[in-house]
């Protein structure tokens, strides 16, 4: 089963933030990962029922996905964010441009987040990797921040990855 | 040892005496060669310890999971070589990833067990989070906001600007600052969770909105360093055990230049007519009482040093005597009512104080409640209210 047939039901979310940069300049720093994403952890939080505690679980998710697209774009084009809400739940869109190849590699992680193994997937990965690979970062995301996760369709040579974060379910 | 590689400094120490490694701040390095001194200190730390070795992440606001995997390898890597230890990982209710997060590795290995942090923060804290003590909670704000609201801005208050109020409890204190100054932001932090649920409710019920209900430990916060502009924390630091810490915490979220407000009471000298002595004696063994629970209760005129010695400058001290001519005096009857229900009827009797004591003890409570009701009766509660600048 592919991503694309386990994508849930949409319903509707409400744009609450985005932001776009060229990629070279956001690849010019790693700590753009984390200034981004407490910024923009905050900013979302701030009406959340315990902001602090809403802003710290987020930024916790949204750095990892940062750390995928800096660690796996390519420095031509633009990365785009947009996180957007539903009820208990947001919404991270991150679109990034990736070396041709990158996109199946992702359709697979994506796929592997939803299978009965993930947890199996993940303890082994923690227990045999030297480094957490991007989908070992998708499984935590699926596991620890209960996210639900999946490619939409985008340009060639590009990658937007779409992750459903209930955090303030989790939090309060 | 600290790091300055990253951008956010984190910490990383190993209290041998204790076999505790802790690691504290953000950790989201790019590379294992960014955080290798301290890989390399985790292994020194596991390699000299005997038994068990506690691995502290209370203070741990991020990890990436490149930090995680690698402290990970570490530990999982020595339960396959060191039968003779075991792990325990220390995690905080408040940072909730962290729990999730670390509780894998025992799924790993049996040798590593995690634990929450959570229930012990200090020793009086089943008493003061009890919940039947809500409602009296909320007499007594009344009853010391009529002080505070003109004392308050001596210490710092005005309106427009960014404050936190740490140990909020039921968040009342947070309300009527909102009302009354008007701050552009407040965030009102406690770890009682059936304290902000409540003033969560409340805050609604009124049409709130804006003032940010957090739940976390007031000395280990999550909140960033240099913030706020007013630091208040309200007839707490005399029940925490660890005052120095808590100090250090309101200091570190406090910008230079602004103030942190507390204010405390000294137990021994409340007072009424008539009945004095009786009074006084039920008071002082109030203070006796605390202090057996690790609490201080006498606290209130040594504000000034905890302040001094915590590195705040222009330190103001003033107090004030709450009394039942301050509204009604049955106000002031039902909170000393709520003090003999629990300092008498659960923390007297938790210390195995005899029924005799027990009852001469609440004889004292009693007879400050004819004083506050007695119609040419004087019953006082004297408060200290002191602030500290944190210097520029």
């Amino acid at each position: 089963m592919n991503a694309a047939q386990r994508q849930p039901v949409e319903t509707k979310f409400e744009p609450l933030l985005q932001f776009e940069m060229e990629m070279g300049t956001f690849l010019s720093d790693w700590h753009h990962c984390d200034q981004l994403s407490t910024y923009v952890a905050r900013m979302i939080s701030h009406n959340r029922t315990d902001p602090v505690r809403h802003s710290n679980f987020f930024s916790s998710a949204l750095n990892e996905l940062l750390e995928v697209s800096f660690r796996g774009g390519s420095p031509e084009g633009r990365i785009g964010c947009a996180v957007y809400r539903q009820g208990p739940n947001e919404r991270v869109k991150l679109s990034f441009p990736c070396p041709p190849g990158h996109r199946q590699f992702f359709q697979e992680a994506v796929a592997r987040t939803h299978r009965n193994d993930a947890y199996a997937r993940y303890l082994d990965a923690i227990s045999t990797d030297l480094a957490p690979s991007r989908e070992v970062i998708l499984l935590d995301l699926a596991i620890n921040f209960d996210a639900s996760i999946r490619l939409e369709e985008d340009k060639p040579r590009s990658v937007t990855i779409v992750v459903d974060l209930p955090l303030e379910g989790i939090v309060s | 040892m600290s790091t300055a590689i990253l951008s956010t400094p984190f910490q990383a120490d190993f209290d041998a005496n204790s076999q505790e490694f802790s690691l504290a701040g953000v950790i989201r390095p790019r590379s294992v060669d960014e955080i290798a001194p301290s890989i390399s200190a985790f292994r020194s730390a596991i390699e000299e310890a005997r038994g068990v070795l506690y691995i502290n992440v209370k203070r741990l606001a991020q990890m990436n999971n490149t930090a995680f995997h690698a402290f990970s390898r570490v530990v999982l890597d020595a339960c396959r070589t060191r039968s003779d230890i075991r792990f325990v990982v220390v995690t905080s209710s408040v940072v909730g990833w962290t729990e999730r997060m670390f509780r894998h590795l025992g799924k790993i290995e049996p040798q590593i067990t995690v634990e929450v942090y959570d229930s012990k923060f200090y020793p009086g804290q089943s008493f003061v989070e009890d919940t039947s003590f809500i409602p009296i909670l909320r007499t007594q704000t009344k009853m010391t906001w009529r002080h505070e609201r003109t004392i308050l801005p001596r210490h710092g208050m005005r309106p427009g600007i960014v404050m936190a109020d740490i140990c909020c409890g039921i968040g009342d204190f947070a309300v009527l600052v909102r009302k009354e100054f008007q701050p552009a932001r407040i965030v009102a932090l406690d770890h009682s969770k059936a304290s902000l649920a409540y003033a969560r409710d409340v805050a609604a019920n009124f049409g709130i909105s804006d003032i940010e209900y957090t739940y976390g430990d007031a000395s280990e916060m999550l909140l960033e360093d240099n913030q706020f502009d007013l630091v208040t924390c309200r007839h707490s630091l005399q029940i925490f055990n660890q005052r120095d810490l808590l100090l250090k915490e309101l200091y570190r979220i406090c910008k230079p230049g602004g103030r942190v407000y507390i204010t405390n009471e000294k137990n021994s000298h409340c007072l009424g007519e008539p009945r004095a002595q009786s009074i006084q004696w039920t008071y002082d063994e109030v203070a006796r009482l605390f202090s057996h629970f690790e609490m201080d209760v006498e606290l209130g005129p040594k504000s000034r040093r905890y302040l001094a010695d915590a590195g705040f400058d222009d330190i103001l001290v003033e107090s004030f005597m709450v009394t039942n001519h301050d509204g009604d005096p049955q106000d002031f009857a039902d909170v000393i009512t709520a003090w003999e229900n629990v300092y008498a009827g659960e923390m007297a009797v938790k210390r195995g104080d005899p029924p005799e004591f027990i009852e001469r003890f609440r004889q004292g409570f009693r007879d400050h409640i004819f004083a506050a009701l007695h119609p040419k009766g004087y019953a006082g509660w004297p408060i200290w209210a002191a602030s500290g600048r944190k210097p520029l």
